[in-house]
């Protein structure tokens, strides 16, 4: 049962096609790397641009190309390509590129809009308004980017606990660096880094602790050597699975922010630049719940009766807390922090149905959420006052008024997430919610009791900052929206469509969802 | 074979078992920085001992190399950015969180020890079978290279991050070009100050360090020969003493000449 | 020898053993002069200041170094099992560990080329 150890050293097969996509962006974002030690400064932020997108772009045809037609478990069973981590893959791939291109926009200046000239200099000295003058650009940002997005492709494919932990880390640490790069009130965004390094390096070690006591029971990290034991084993060893399972499990949440491990995301979200609140928001949200599918599905699925109770606890009060705390927020960017929350606890009630549904209707709800908030964030980011992003709920009276192109659109997207009929935002919690009634069981039957009410509270938010829009005389006159260029125009104008097509015309997307909802083992 | 330890072995864990009690104790109530991280150092130091007396030789040297070596060092580094003086602030800023927080932990404690100790643990296996195997270095470097090989490429993105990390929130690039010694060196001759450079510290070669101001032909210390940092620091030595030593000495054979 | 660790052990002890007896040896017989240079600390010439600036604050270029330090010392972790076995690994570890190599000292190049190593 201890890990064996072959006599004579085998090299494991490797199945380059199936990896293809992720070899593409490490090799994206070490070029990357290499044009930011030799580009000169002038040049760097359209290279880096350009070369984002086309390894982005590349690793999608390399996704459906090579690796859709090869699915396959390997490396020696460290990844799995199958149908679900495909299915996220394609998805995250595209969210990464409407996140490059949120991020990359410039707003008329010399470079980047959102991230801070030097991130080394302190916050308001000198140095920092000499680096703004000579037109210094954290182009850094584009590999740090590409890295993330490496860590996510493995996370969603991580067919055992050590995989899955490195690609947690290759994931979260860009992120926290991003995260502290914002050009203004960047007090907040250290602060925000900071949170949101120590409380992920806490959770970090909740993952790792539980993946101990998992090994420690199944002598192996493998998803699938752990099932097998769950099976096998005899009960004297018990005492390591429930507490192993939970710590995982916890780790996970924390990512995904569910309720008791939710408190870094309102400051992460409110102090990180706005495209990247919006990359993470969709695409750190889409991996976590790959990996934790894939622990709920293939490792520890046949012990769910033991843990399905304490994640349906945490799925009500992700839902209940979310819903409430939303209603108390008076910053755009908080508000749709506590919405994730809330809206994180929609999806966990479809994953503990148990089901192929459920497992489709994940996959749809991340792909509906992801682009409607890469779209929303990539607005936020458009309102300004006195050149800062007018994040402040009164600052947004009235601007429908004044914009009701923009207003619109932000309306339409809160709409979506309101789950009101023909919006994306509908059929995806119909198909989260469908799977738990039929399937799920007396808990199930409750957590989307739950669900309809915590959304009817949320619905309440979002019609109210409609109101504020379009109904409330505007106190200030210099809120404007500022001109987008084509890049944000791009991710606004997927996001609309998709809201729109995902609400009226589900079918096409929930099919692949379903045809891509088994797992290989 | 039996898995009990040697005498020596059992000697060596009563020894040295207490004392990386007492400093994972210091880490936690140690109130100066500095003082929490030795005692850890030394924690993990003993740890390591513990590991290559157990012969997992691989986990001893990992641990000595990166934990006691490395991330010790990146504390102690971390430390003297924030100043060694610093201490722990032991305001509570949320009310009541520090006796919530000890609630908590007692309770995960407890329910863990007790789901942990209810556990009948199978034989373990130890490492004497693979050291005599294969050795467990190798035995290791099996399992980098073969079964793990993907997770070992990947672990080189992580350590690229954390050098882009560190280069873009701690490097503060120079915004124009600086000054070299040629640049400096004409600008001297152009203005036409100091032209031969600023005079070295230091006193009739009696005292050559950069605390002490050289003397001006009239027996005046002057200032520009010593740096402004230790002026400001007041750490500048007078060199009255140089002085009055070499009065006496020139005293002296006065008197011999006279005599 | 039964353990390998003796001659080790034997080693260590005659290191002790010469430094406790040089050191002793000039305690007892060696002449005692002393001044004030001589019972200050030694600290490059300067005196030790008593309360450093800012509580001894270092600056924060030091952390660039720490952190490349330890980026090639796990590196160097993961060369210590290739090394010891390298003989049974083969062609395909070689490949790895260099693409390895390779990555890592694209962080190097970049810290470099960006003037990550220069002090002023």
């Amino acid at each position: 049962m201890s890990a064996a150890v072959p006599a004579v050293f085998e090299a494991v097969k490797v199945d380059y096609a199936a990896i293809a996509p992720m070899l593409v962006v490490v090799g994206g974002a070490l070029i990357g790397v290499l044009v930011e030690a030799v580009a000169p400064r002038s040049t760097r932020y359209g290279a880096q641009l350009v070369l984002t997108l086309a390894t982005i772009a590349a690793a999608l045809v390399a996704l459906f190309v090579w690796a859709v037609p090869h699915k396959a478990v390997t490396l020696g069973q460290s990844l799995a390509i199958d149908g679900p981590a495909l299915f996220l893959q394609a998805t995250l791939l595209v969210f990464g590129l409407l996140g490059v291109l949120a991020m990359s926009e410039r707003f008329g200046g010399k470079s980047a809009d959102a991230f801070t000239p030097m991130g080394a200099s302190s916050p308001g000295s000198p140095q920092e308004a000499a680096a703004t003058r000579a037109g210094f650009a954290t182009s850094e940002v584009f590999p740090l980017a590409l890295f993330s997005l490496f860590g996510m492709l493995i996370f969603v494919a991580a067919n055992d606990l050590i995989t899955m932990f490195v690609a947690l880390e290759v994931l979260s640490l860009p992120l926290y660096i991003l995260t502290g790069l914002a050009r203004r009130r960047r007090l907040l965004s250290q602060e925000a880094s900071l949170k949101y390094f120590l409380l992920g390096a806490f959770s970090s070690a909740f993952f790792l602790f539980g993946a101990a006591l998992l090994y420690g029971f199944s002598g192996s990290s493998d998803l699938k050597l752990i099932a097998r034991a769950i099976t096998t084993n005899s009960s004297q060893m018990n005492g390591l699975l429930l507490p192993g399972a939970i710590l995982v499990l916890i780790g996970l949440l924390f990512k995904v922010g569910a309720v008791p491990f939710h408190s870094w995301t309102p400051d992460a979200y409110q102090g990180a630049p706005t495209p990247i609140t919006g990359f993470m928001a969709a695409a750190t949200k889409a991996a976590a719940f790959g990996a934790i599918l894939r622990i709920a599905y293939v490792g520890l699925e046949v012990s769910r009766w033991d843990w399905r109770v304490g994640v349906g606890l945490i799925a009500a009060a992700t839902m209940i807390v979310g819903a409430v705390l939303s209603v108390t927020q008076t910053d755009v960017k908080r508000l749709l922090a506590y919405s994730s929350v809330a809206h994180a606890g929609f999806i966990l009630v479809g994953l503990l149905s148990f089901d192929g549904n459920g497992i489709a209707g994940v996959m749809f709800y991340l792909v509906a959420y992801g682009l409607a908030t890469l779209a929303a964030f990539a607005i936020v980011a458009m309102i300004r006052q006195g050149g800062s992003e007018a994040t402040h709920l009164s600052q947004w009276a009235g601007l429908g008024r004044k914009h009701p192109v923009v207003a619109g659109i932000f309306g339409l997207l809160l709409l979506a997430f309101a789950g009101i009929p023909l919006t994306s935002g509908f059929t995806s919690k119909f198909a989260v919610f469908a799977p738990a009634i039929h399937s799920g069981g007396t808990m199930g039957v409750l957590l989307v009791v739950i669900g309809v009410l915590a959304s009817a509270v949320t619905a309440y938010v979002y019609f109210r900052i409609i109101v504020l829009m379009y109904f409330t005389q505007a106190p200030e006159d210099d809120v404007v929206a500022l001109t987008p260029s084509v890049a944000t125009t791009i991710v606004v104008t997927v996001g609309v469509l998709a809201t729109l097509l995902l609400g009226i015309v589900p079918g096409l997307l929930l099919q692949l969802a379903q045809d891509a909802s088994t797992f290989l083992l | 074979m039996s898995n009990a330890p040697g005498t020596g072995e059992a000697v060596l864990f009563w020894i040295l078992g207490p004392l990386a009690v007492l400093g994972s104790l210091g880490l936690i109530f140690a109130k100066k920085a500095v003082h929490a991280a030795l005692g850890m150092a030394l924690t993990m130091i003993i740890l390591g001992i513990f590991y290559i007396a157990q012969d997992a030789h691989f986990l001893g040297v990992i641990q000595v190399f990166v934990y006691t070596g490395a991330v010790m060092m990146l504390f102690l580094f971390v430390l003297m950015l924030v100043g060694v003086d610093s201490s722990d602030g032991l305001l509570e800023t949320l009310k009541g969180q520090r006796l919530a927080t000890a609630v908590l932990v007692l309770g995960l404690g407890g329910l863990l020890t007790a789901a942990l100790g209810s556990v009948t643990y199978p034989e373990p296996a130890g490492v004497k079978s693979i050291n005599e195997e294969t050795g467990n270095v190798s035995a290791m470097a099996e399992l980098i290279f073969g079964r793990y090989v993907w997770v070992f490429e990947v672990t080189s993105a992580l350590l690229i991050t954390a050098a882009l990390g560190a280069m873009v929130l701690a490097h503060r690039e120079r915004l124009g070009k600086g000054r070299n010694q040629r640049d400096w060196s004409k600008r001297r001759v152009l203005r036409g100050e100091y032209v031969a450079g600023l005079p070295a510290p230091g006193v009739y070669a009696r005292h050559n360090a950069v605390d002490t101001p050289a003397l001006l032909p009239d027996g005046t210390p002057t200032p520009l020969s010593v740096s402004r940092v230790l002026t400001a620091r007041d750490q500048v030595t007078t060199p009255e003493r140089y002085v009055e030593a070499e009065d006496r000495i020139a005293g002296q054979i006065e008197e011999d000449s006279s005599r | 020898m039964s353990n390998p660790y003796v001659p080790l052990f034997i080693l260590l002890a005659l290191g002790f053993g010469f430094a406790a007896l040089s050191v002793g040896t000039s305690l007892v017989v060696g002449p005692k002069r002393y001044n004030r240079a001589k019972a200050e600390a030694y600290e490059c010439g300067i005196q030790p200041s008593p309360r450093a600036e800012g509580g001894g604050r270092v600056p924060i270029k030091y952390f660039l170094t720490a952190m490349l330090f330890i980026i090639f010392d796990i590196e160097s972790i993961f060369l210590f099992p290739f090394a010891v076995a390298f003989d049974q690994l083969g062609l395909f570890a070689l490949v790895e560990m260099v693409l390895f190599i390779i990555t890592v000292f694209v962080a190097y190049a970049y810290v470099w080329k960006r003037g990550g190593l220069e002090w002023d």
